[in-house]
């Protein structure tokens, strides 16, 4: 654990420059039309809403900017960074304003022991394990899961339903998942912690991507990460194995956001967002970038424009 | 695996902004390769024991892959477009440094004696004529160095600052070949066009050289 | 920074990071595979064509831009586009290595058979020898030092690129160096950093005494220019 102290550690010190420029200063001191009680933050300078590297959060990641453009804040989206692991670092140091996440494994990488599974249960616990100059805004409705599927025909042939099937087969599976995945709870770490699973090997590859996909078809892997909301779980007929002990926690879409930047005006905008955005317009949406090569700033533009979201 | 021809006339904008995008994090980063390397390389060619050092530890800065040069400064500089321009300043910094020292070495000694003898100042001799007699050697490097740039750039898509380098990761995710080939294209055309606009400043800034020809 | 070096060290000297399917033993070993058989694959293409340019000096300009062609290239965008049209395979991974080892080679052997002195060449045709026989006897011994520069040149930039096969999925030291990225775990990226440039240096040095050993063979007149 050295090392993550380490990490930690240059991290800070490199974020107090960054806080100390960003955080408040004069425009703060005007009130902004007051800023929802917490935190004094902001917007007046516009936000930068990073996102990660999978197609939905960069959806994601422009609805939010036609959120916050229609409620008259500047906003500007950096798609594609990178993995959690290293977007929330650039949320903490300033370099980003703005994040799309997603509830339990947003709380998981701040808390891997945690065991909230429910929205409300977890947007509480997120409020309290969110690094200071952190904070987690309202959920949307829409929710998109992490998903663990094997194919039809290995579903019949291992006779697999649940992860509790997993176990049976332990040592005779391949898993394959993002990288990070073999140090996550919603993971290898928490299938071995949980239901006692443990596989021949893991195959890195991508969050839902044409990787862990191309694999999953091949044979290359046996049981495959996905997300809930991807096109290609129905069209390909895969199996979505069940979860019985709730290893898995709620994962609606949420927003964490700078305090600093977290004005009257972005809560709302992001609120009325994450009021309109459902599981299943969300879905539709994703297919429409992925499958019908949409431009995800245009799919988002004509969503909010559609919901009254963007400015009139 | 088909190109969507539609794609190219409803992009341009986008095309336009991330040829900007890339080109901001390309050309400073010659540009600080450039004012990093000239000092070095003085340092270099006239102090023979640091020479080996010098280039010693610029080749082996080559050959680590730049994707890791990119993740090992996130901690030192964060997921900005610093890191994207660092990065590639430690690259371009080989090509330079090297070419540099071969510049200066190519200077007969003896016109360097003779400027001295007239009486000029090291510095003076340095700056009217060892380095503009260096100049056709440093500009082969600044144009390799430049290209070799341009096409790095895109390496840094995997931190979110690849500018066209950004096409290539939208693609793969959506299995989409036309934004990939916008960008390869791109890229290529972009990196002949500054080595064009390099050899024409040469051209330009070495009337002597034309003359000979 | 010291206690990142101390962690360095740590994960680079631990047993159980050097054994099993992702250790550095099997990783190091496909890195070696998949960083030779792409330059191998890249010299058998380039040097007849390198040699062939040289020797009847017709597409020279060909020779000479293609190198600047080949930097200029983007290798991620070429694996991804190879890999869009190929699927999950090892064909990305190679045709990118191949297309960036074939103009270094290309071009320093024809930079080889260039600098060749005319006289000798003519003085070799004037004995009465065959196209093949100046070519193999004459002009290619002259060349090799330049040929071997470029082979060495190509080869540390295929293994320091070979990194990518791990973007699409396959192993090589670029597994650390993609996997610490996701987990944000630098010693690993850093580890996988090092261990790649010490693949190359080694393979440099190899190819440099492969060099002296070639030398070593020949007459010392066959030194002169």
């Amino acid at each position: 654990m050295n090392r993550r102290k380490l990490l930690g550690g240059l991290l800070v010190g490199a974020s107090v420059p960054a806080l100390a420029a960003c955080g408040g200063g004069i425009t703060s001191l005007k009130g902004d039309g007051g800023s929802g009680g917490s935190g004094g933050g902001s917007s007046a300078g516009g936000l930068v809403i990073g996102t990660a590297n999978f197609t939905e959060n960069q959806l994601l990641g422009y609805l939010y900017a036609e959120a916050l453009r229609g409620a008259g804040v500047k906003a500007s989206v950096r798609p594609n960074l990178g993995s959690r692991e290293i977007v929330i670092p650039a949320l903490q140091q300033g370099d980003i304003d703005l994040l799309p996440e997603y509830q339990g494994n947003l709380l998981l990488h701040f808390d891997d022991k945690a065991a909230q599974t429910e929205a409300g249960d977890l947007q509480n616990a997120l409020t309290v394990a969110l690094p200071s100059g952190l904070e987690a805004l309202p959920y949307a409705a829409a929710e998109d899961k992490d998903v663990f599927c094997v194919t039809s025909g290995t579903a019949r042939k291992y006779g697999l339903r649940s992860f509790t099937d997993l176990a049976a087969r332990n040592g005779e599976l391949v898993f394959g998942g993002p990288a990070e995945d073999k140090k996550r709870v919603v993971g290898l770490v928490g299938l071995k912690d949980r239901y006692g699973v443990t596989f021949k090997g893991f195959k890195a590859l991508d969050a839902s991507g044409p990787l862990v996909k191309g694999a999953l078809k091949k044979g290359d892997v046996d049981v495959a990460n996905l997300f809930s909301t991807d096109p290609d779980i129905e069209a390909n007929n895969w199996v979505v194995l069940a979860d019985p002990k709730a290893l898995i926690p709620a994962q609606h879409i949420v927003p964490v956001v700078r305090a600093a930047k977290a004005d009257a005006k972005v809560r709302k905008a992001l609120a009325r967002l994450g009021g309109a955005l459902t599981t299943r317009e969300l879905a539709r949406l994703n297919k429409l970038v992925s499958n019908d090569k949409k431009d995800p700033d245009e799919v988002a533009a004509d969503w909010a424009k559609d919901h009254g979201l963007a400015k009139r | 695996m088909t190109i969507d021809w539609g794609w190219f006339p409803d992009h341009q904008d986008d095309l336009v902004t991330l040829t900007l995008d890339h080109l901001s994090t390309a050309v400073p980063a010659v540009l600080l390769g450039l004012l990093i390397a000239l000092p070095l390389a003085v340092i270099a060619h006239r102090v023979r024991p640091l020479r080996g050092l010098l280039l010693g530890i610029s080749n082996v800065l080559f050959t680590i892959p730049s994707i890791a040069i990119f993740v090992l400064l996130l901690p030192v500089t964060g997921l900005t477009r610093t890191t994207a321009v660092t990065g590639l300043t430690i690259y371009t910094l080989v090509v330079l440094l090297r070419n540099t020292v071969e510049g200066l070495d190519s200077v007969p000694a003896k016109v360097r004696e003779a400027s001295t003898a007239m009486g000029a100042r090291p510095l003076r001799t340095l700056l009217t004529v060892e380095l503009p007699l260096a100049f056709p050697v440093i500009m082969a490097g600044v144009r390799v160095a430049t290209v070799m740039a341009i096409s790095l750039v895109s390496v840094a898509s995997y931190i979110g600052y690849g500018g066209l380098g950004q096409l290539f990761t939208d693609g793969f995710q959506r299995n989409y070949p036309t934004p990939v080939v916008a960008g390869v294209v791109l890229s290529l055309l972009l990196a002949l066009v500054a080595d064009a606009v390099l050899v024409t400043v040469q051209w330009l800034c070495t009337p002597w050289l034309r003359r000979r020809a | 920074m010291i206690e990142l070096l101390r962690d360095l060290v740590r994960w680079l000297t631990s047993g159980s990071q050097w054994s099993g399917p992702d250790g550095i033993a099997t990783r190091l070993l496909e890195h070696l595979q998949y960083s030779l058989l792409a330059t191998l694959v890249a010299a058998a293409l380039a040097l007849p064509v390198g040699l062939l340019i040289g020797h009847t000096g017709r597409g020279a300009f060909l020779a000479i831009n293609l190198s600047g062609f080949g930097r200029a290239l983007p290798t991620v965008g070429l694996v991804t586009l190879v890999f869009l049209a190929s699927g999950l395979s090892m064909w990305p991974v190679y045709v990118s290595l191949v297309a960036l080892a074939v103009p270094v080679i290309v071009t320093n052997t024809y930079a080889g058979m260039a600098a060749v002195d005319p006289e000798v060449r003519d003085a070799a045709r004037g004995q009465g020898m065959r196209w093949y026989q100046v070519l193999f006897q004459v002009e290619l011994p002259l060349a090799l030092p330049l040929i071997m520069t470029g082979l060495r040149l190509a080869c540390v930039q295929v293994v320091a690129t070979a990194t990518i096969a791990a973007y699409v999925s396959f192993g090589g030291l670029g597994r650390y160096v993609f996997d610490g990225l996701a987990q944000r775990d630098l010693v690993q990226v850093l580890g996988g950093a090092v261990l790649v440039a010490v693949l190359a240096i080694a393979l440099d040095l190899a190819l440099a005494e492969v060099q002296r050993l070639l030398f070593r063979n020949r007459p010392p007149r066959a030194h002169a220019h």
